[in-house]
């Protein structure tokens, strides 16, 4: 239980600076990149996938 | 042309194409994890029980099931039949539904458990692109069934470790945690996976059963295939039911179970239980390497081309041709099996325990060449 906490803080972290990446990313191709990055991501902090 | 200046609106664009994406894939997950199977109980069906009556760490999980109790009219011996292992591996969970929907006990109990790792129902393996369910036609209209994973939800069970040490100190990769025949004999407050084999196990001691078969489909290239693997207290009854299974035309090998290849059914129910441990395979071509794409058809069928050309060059372990390995062929197979198993155990222990009989199912020749299928046996 401790550990699927620590690994969903994890995947939480990812987010954030992925999010804050394509944020920052002038390039579209880069931003569209992080995005799909991001899906799996936001699935798996909410436990869906 | 300068896109810098759009660099928000592309952003805006880019976080709304994902949450679109997340929210689409994200319900289909949601939906296929909390779909609610249908099972019609039949007449033979006695009474019924929650798996978390024997372990109460799974009440409320997604590890506690419905173990279905058929009682017969006389006493006698008593049968645990263990579908959906895995529960990509549809003959077997049919096989229990059909026992569950037709089947009537005129001897002895049985008890009967159609998604043993309830878990692996809410997932399918990854990168595999299987589909969700398969349809079966009956008389009250189309019966949808879940075509699952070989292993719990990593929702409920999460991480991974790199090895696996089962509590023999055999070591396993760390995946293998999660697959509930590896787990046995379990553990009490362990995992998910662990929880579950311990209910089961704790359940055999406590009913104090009989007779146990687990139920399994492998790949047509595997070598464990349309065989019967045995505990050795359970092999002279085994081979009773194996000449038995010859005569009605079921090509069976009788296997023993391995002393040294623990966590499975056929030997921690057998070395930790008084039970006779059994377990069957069948052929299921959507579950091995060769086949081509992972359809409804394949699951159903059972034909793919790239069989039929590998058991041309020798390389399967099943008789296999155009025809294919039809579900029906195979859920015939295992309801064929049961019966068997429980005429040699009445035979063996019906003096001293009391026989087990169940009418009702169908033989494997209903299902082959008698122009039946299993829909006409369904609810």
């Amino acid at each position: 239980m401790v550990m699927t906490l620590i690994y969903r803080a994890i995947a939480l972290l990812m987010f954030v600076f992925v999010a804050y990446d394509m944020y920052k990313e002038d390039a579209p191709s880069l931003k569209v990149n992080a995005c799909m990055v991001l899906v799996p991501l936001l699935l798996r902090i909410l436990m869906i996938k | 042309m300068n896109l810098k200046k759009y660099k928000h609106a592309i952003t805006a664009v880019c976080v709304l194409g994902s949450l679109a994406v997340a929210g689409i894939a994200g319900k289909d997950f949601y939906d296929f994890r909390h779909y609610e199977e249908v099972i019609i109980p039949g007449e033979g069906v006695t009474s019924t029980f929650q798996l978390s009556d024997y372990n109460e760490n799974l009440k409320g999980t997604f590890g506690d099931t419905t173990v279905y109790v058929m009682e017969g009219e006389k006493e006698g011996g008593s049968f645990l039949v263990l579908g959906g292992t895995h529960p990509n591996e549809p003959s077997g969970h049919m096989a229990a539904i059909t026992m569950i929907e037709s089947g009537k006990v005129e001897a002895g109990t049985v008890y009967v458990i159609p998604r043993t790792d309830n878990s692996a129902f809410t997932h399918n393996d990854a990168q595999e692109a299987s589909p969700h369910f398969f349809h079966i036609e009956t008389e009250s209209g189309t019966r949808e069934f879940v075509f699952g994973s070989r292993a719990s939800n990593p929702i409920d069970q999460w991480p991974d470790p790199d090895v696996y040490t089962h509590q023999s100190g055999q070591t396993l990769s760390g995946s293998e945690m999660r697959n509930i025949n590896r787990t046995y004999p379990g553990v009490k407050d362990g995992t998910l996976t662990e929880q579950i084999s311990y209910a089961i196990t704790n359940m055999i001691t406590t009913l104090d059963i009989d007779m146990e078969m687990d139920l399994h489909e492998a790949s047509p290239e595997y070598p464990t295939v349309n065989a019967t693997v045995a505990h050795e207290r359970a092999m002279d009854m085994a081979s009773m039911g194996i000449l038995e299974l010859q005569m009605a035309g079921v090509d069976m090998s009788l296997e023993p179970s391995p002393v040294t290849l623990r966590g499975l059914t056929h030997r921690e129910l057998g070395d930790h239980t008084n039970t006779l441990a059994l377990l069957m395979e069948t052929g299921n071509p959507s579950q091995g390497r060769l086949h081509g794409a992972t359809s409804e058809e394949l699951i159903i069928d059972g034909k793919d081309k790239f069989y039929e050309k590998a058991a041309e060059l020798g390389y399967l372990y099943i008789p296999y041709d155009e025809n294919g390995a039809s579900l029906d062929m195979r859920i015939g197979r295992h309801l064929q099996g049961c019966v068997e198993y429980m005429k040699a155990f009445s035979d063996m222990y019906g003096a001293e325990k009391g026989e087990i009989i169940m009418t009702g199912i169908p033989s494997y020749e209903d299902l082959t060449s008698g122009g039946k299928t299993i829909g006409d046996y369904l609810n």
